[in-house]
């Protein structure tokens, strides 16, 4: 099958900074895709530079197999929101489906269902006033909207959900979800629960590099089993003195306490923490209630690749 | 219709609805309306100003030519100036604002967004020179009841190819200066730049430096060749909307 999106090798430079440092990218048809990274890491110029509104310094960017090249419009199988979508204030929402349609070169006829099904989707129907005196929230679903105007093969969306509230940011969700199979839907985010919640495969850029690429499930299980979840019965003192000790052992990566009183253990070698753990725990007197790997969410798998480098 | 189409509607709906269709129109209006009560005024006015002291001098009876002569010096200097201001933010506008990015991510090209724009504003600025013109004829008739429309209408079609050649400049700048200011800051230095150009007879005769003096002199029913800095102007006018279209192809929205 061919990859909806493919980049090989793409690198930015601005001035003395590498925005991007060759990043090779997949993305397979009919996937929802998380691009994530803390701020600053490069999505935004990643994006910008798939959707053929940035130059690359470097590298190369195939979208449905044809080569974006920068300044060139790209295709109609193409929808994008920018991060702040900016709209003719003086344009109603209905006008503005209308407009970018009629770009797209869809007929009359076609378009205005199209528009009055996107403005429903939106929930912009009835909404007269002129785009101007819309909220932040308002402005991001018509910019969905209007993303969606051509039915596109692949939807690019860059912070899609970052404006939205709780029930607005639910039903995108559930929209974007539906188009599983059907639409390729490449969005790039920091909120994790986000993507955790309708992302099939991830990619983790930080400072320009990209840190992994995954099926959430093969990554979760990847770093599922370097996670141990410890309680223990007895004083709070020889608890913390537990964490001490555990916190200066070689295979200790990270520690930190619950707030049920739990000892949350990331460890670089399991069979050896296994090993010790029980050992420390009766050598101080106190009683093992419970010792479990834990089940990583993608956060801690962020954390993980991304946070240990910023420590 | 085609994305250049749909686009070139868009910028004609957007002077027709925003504050686009009040400022350059009140300024080319204001002009129209005042020059020729104010021609024929004038020498009332400046006797009731000065008095006795100007006993010695006798000022000519004023005619329609110079009418035609107040309406074209304003929408020259002030109308020039006012249009370089008013279009310089004409593209960086959309790049900063993030329109320029949701409408170049459909199918539109770069070079079609920079063509489009730049071929509606001219014909904006021509139909304001052609109605602005129209109106000063038909006032300058009412007031000294003869109005032979040749220098009025030579004079007004040179300024109506400078002011493109200034919007062909403005749309460039606008592509490589990202601040509005700036850019109508270059666009006013071009313009002294020209004038005072247009003081060395060989440019003023065979370059766009001459559309700066040749509408007044026009105006005013002097002859002057206008071939070589009209055919100059236009040329120019496509040489820098050609750069724009490159420049803005080049550019990281």
């Amino acid at each position: 099958m061919t990859a909806a999106i493919e980049t090989a090798g793409v690198t930015k430079v601005y001035g003395t900074k590498r925005a991007l440092d060759g990043v090779d990218l997949t993305v397979e048809t009919g996937s929802i895709f998380g691009f994530l990274g803390p701020n600053g890491a490069g999505k935004t110029t990643m994006v910008r530079i798939v959707t053929g509104l940035a130059h690359a310094t470097a590298g190369s960017v195939r979208v449905l197999g044809t080569p974006v090249r920068a300044g060139d419009p790209i295709g109609s199988q193409l929808g994008y929101l920018p991060d702040v979508p900016g709209f003719y204030d003086w344009m109603t929402g209905a006008e503005f489906l209308y407009f970018a349609g009629r770009l797209f070169g869809i007929a009359s006829a076609a378009l205005g269902s199209r528009v009055d099904q996107l403005l429903d989707l939106a929930g912009l129907r009835g909404v007269d006033s002129k785009i101007g005196g819309y909220s932040r929230g308002m402005k991001q679903r018509l910019g969905i909207a209007q993303a969606l105007i051509s039915a596109p093969k692949v939807l690019i969306l860059d912070e899609p959900t970052s404006a939205l509230d709780p029930v607005g940011r639910k039903d995108v969700l559930e929209m974007l979800a539906a188009m599983r199979g059907r639409t390729t839907v490449f969005f790039s985010t920091h909120i994790l629960a986000d993507v955790d919640r309708i992302c099939d495969t991830v990619a983790i850029l930080d400072r320009g590099r990209l840190v992994t690429l995954a099926p959430i499930h093969e990554l979760k299980r990847r770093y599922a089993a370097s996670k141990v979840i410890i309680e223990v019965a007895g004083d709070a003192g020889g608890a913390d003195a537990l964490v001490d000790e555990i916190k200066a052992q070689p295979w200790s990566t990270a520690v930190a306490r619950g707030s049920d009183g739990t000892i949350e253990v990331t460890v670089a070698d399991m069979p050896a923490a296994q090993r010790a753990i029980p050992g420390f725990i009766a050598a101080r007197g106190l009683g093992l209630a419970r010792l479990e790997t834990g089940e990583v969410q993608l956060e801690d798998v962020f954390v993980h690749l991304v946070g240990a480098e910023q420590r | 219709m085609t994305g250049a189409a749909v686009f070139a509607r868009k910028e004609i709906e957007e002077i027709l609805r925003t504050w686009r269709i009040w400022v350059l129109p009140g300024i080319f209006l204001l002009f129209a309306l005042t020059g020729p009560p104010l021609a024929r005024f004038t020498p009332e006015i400046v006797g009731s100003l000065v008095g006795n002291q100007l006993s010695g001098i006798q000022l000519p009876p004023p005619t329609y030519l110079d009418s035609y002569s107040q309406w074209i010096k304003n929408v020259s200097q002030i109308g020039l100036i006012a249009l370089v201001i008013v279009y310089g933010g004409l593209v960086s506008g959309e790049t900063r604002s993030g329109t320029a990015v949701l409408v170049l991510t459909k199918p539109l090209s770069r070079v079609s967004f920079i063509v489009s724009k730049a071929a509606v504003h001219s014909g904006f600025v021509v139909i304001l020179a052609v109605v602005g013109a129209a109106i000063t004829w038909l006032l300058t008739y009412l007031i000294f009841g003869s109005a032979p429309g040749g220098a009025l209408w030579r004079s007004s079609g040179e300024f109506a190819v400078l002011a493109v050649l200034f919007l062909g400049l403005m749309t460039l700048l606008s592509v490589v200066i990202s601040s509005t200011a700036g850019a109508a800051g270059a666009g006013l230095g071009a313009y002294v730049a020209l004038s005072v150009a247009s003081i060395w007879k060989p440019l003023s005769d065979h370059t766009p430096a001459g559309l700066i003096t040749q509408p007044a002199s026009l105006a005013a029913g002097k002859d002057a060749p206008a071939f070589w800095p009209v055919l100059t102007a236009l040329v120019l006018t496509a040489i820098l909307i050609v750069l724009a279209g490159a420049a803005f192809r080049r550019k990281d929205l």
